[in-house]
């Protein structure tokens, strides 16, 4: 231990930011288990402000570099990191790109976009390209791993192949006017860079593929297609739904939920009047 | 045993800038000349008086990299190369950031000003990110790494290099 140093020393300059992002992720989960949408936007709402223009934490391609070469901040200086990258990963574990969907703060910035944006601006990409397209990513993160370990120049990718800088607003001009162009794009198509670019994204979604808390499905859900059509995501397709290209958003599990909506409820009152109060509460048919 | 141990040092430390003589000037204007980098730790010493013509002419003070004093320190991606200036009672004449890489560190420890307000400072200040080093908020892994590799750099410096009374 350095010259003079107690535990004091070392803790206390980081408690309120480690005790501001435990509430934080507290937050975000809670409105995650109880599908409450006006809590999910107050989370978003708190993932740009909090997370985003105060700390700017974010996930970055620099963090994967990191892991390559083994290069993590010392442990008791740098806690509350370790808390957020602790968080990242083994809630991708347990449910999927909730990061994503919930927490990173760009994510956060374009999905509020998506909430305020009229409908009508709204371009509907082809199944087939958007598909085709959610491959980018994972071609964008093994360019940049490959360039990184090439020139182990970290500047580069941080500055040109995300956006997350702007929350330090610190940027040259080039950066801000593809900054927004990228932001423009989004007004027209959601989460576009989220769903197409984000190198972070594509790692995340390699570890969803391990998700042990799967979203239920229905035997509906075969032919029924309001789930699909709803998700902003591009992560329904017929039964299925795609783990790295869910973010857990609960779009689809409150349409489940809504007993006026979801024909699985629909047709179960037909069948039995009295279903409501027999049915199960949670859905059975796994994905 | 200690020589090897050195030789070992010399060897594998990572060398940014290996002949830092401009750097060396800034934090010793009045100096005429400086050692090579030797000692244990790894040091410059800087001369008022050319140590050939005067060898008992006491010199201005040391330089050191901060990777060799404090070679554990990490900020977010790895050391930070500070070459620090410290007098014989222990001020600090001036740092700078030679060599480091921080996904942010383009406006966080990069910036002149960033080194520069660490000039004056002595081994008994605090050194406390947000009170007298100044925070640059958005970076502070990077920040504070650089600022305690200064610290503990100059305080490691000073007790086992320079004369007892600066460390008084």
């Amino acid at each position: 231990m350095p010259v003079g140093e107690s535990w004091r020393d070392i803790l206390a300059p980081q408690a309120l930011d480690l005790a501001l992002l435990a509430l934080f992720i507290a937050f975000a989960l809670t409105s995650f288990f109880l599908k409450h949408e006006k809590l999910k936007y107050a989370a978003l709402a708190v993932a740009v402000g909090y997370m985003g223009f105060y700390k700017s934490s974010l996930i970055s391609v620099s963090d994967i570099f990191r892991l390559t070469d083994m290069s993590l901040p010392p442990f008791k200086y740098s806690l509350t990191w370790y808390l957020f990258a602790g968080f990242v990963v083994v809630s991708t574990i347990l449910w999927g790109r909730l990061y994503c969907g919930r927490i990173c703060a760009f994510g956060a910035l374009t999905q509020l976009m998506d909430a305020v944006v009229p409908a009508r601006l709204r371009v509907n990409i082809p199944a087939k390209i958007e598909r085709r397209a959610a491959w980018i990513k994972y071609g964008l993160l093994a360019f940049v791993i490959g360039y990184y370990l090439v020139t182990h120049d970290l500047a580069s990718p941080v500055q040109y192949a995300e956006p997350f800088w702007m929350f330090t607003l610190f940027g040259t001009r080039a950066m801000w006017i593809g900054l927004a162009v990228l932001l423009t794009a989004t007004l027209f198509v959601r989460n576009l860079y989220c769903r197409f670019f984000c190198p972070v994204g594509a790692m995340l979604g390699i570890i969803s593929n391990l998700t042990v808390f799967k979203i239920k499905r229905w035997s509906e859900c075969k032919t029924c297609k309001i789930c699909e059509k709803t998700c902003e995501w591009g992560a329904i397709r017929g039964p299925l739904i795609v783990k790295s290209e869910c973010v857990r958003c609960d779009d689809c599990e409150r349409l489940y939920l809504d007993q006026k909506k979801c024909p699985h409820w629909l047709i179960q009152l037909k069948v039995r009047p009295s279903a409501t109060k027999s049915a199960p509460a949670v859905p059975s048919a796994p994905a | 045993m200690k020589r090897a141990f050195l030789a070992v040092a010399l060897a594998t430390r990572i060398i940014t800038n290996p002949n830092p003589a401009s750097e060396l000037k800034q934090l010793f204007p009045s100096a005429v000349s400086f050692s090579a980098l030797a000692g244990d730790p790894l040091h410059y010493v800087a001369y008022a008086v050319d140590p050939k013509a005067n060898p008992s002419a006491p010199p201005l003070g040391i330089a050191f990299w901060t990777t060799d004093m404090v070679p554990e320190e990490h900020g977010y991606h790895g050391p930070i190369h500070i070459l620090v200036g410290l007098d014989l009672k222990g001020t600090i004449t001036g740092a700078i950031v030679d060599y480091h890489s921080e996904p942010y560190g383009y406006f966080s420890v990069e910036p002149p000003k960033f080194g520069a307000q660490f000039k004056g400072k002595t081994i008994r200040d605090p050194f406390i990110v947000g009170r007298d080093v100044e925070a640059v908020s958005r970076a502070s892994i990077s920040i504070a790494s650089a600022t305690r590799a200064i610290r503990d750099g100059a305080r490691i410096a000073a007790s086992r290099l320079l004369p007892p009374e600066a460390t008084k």
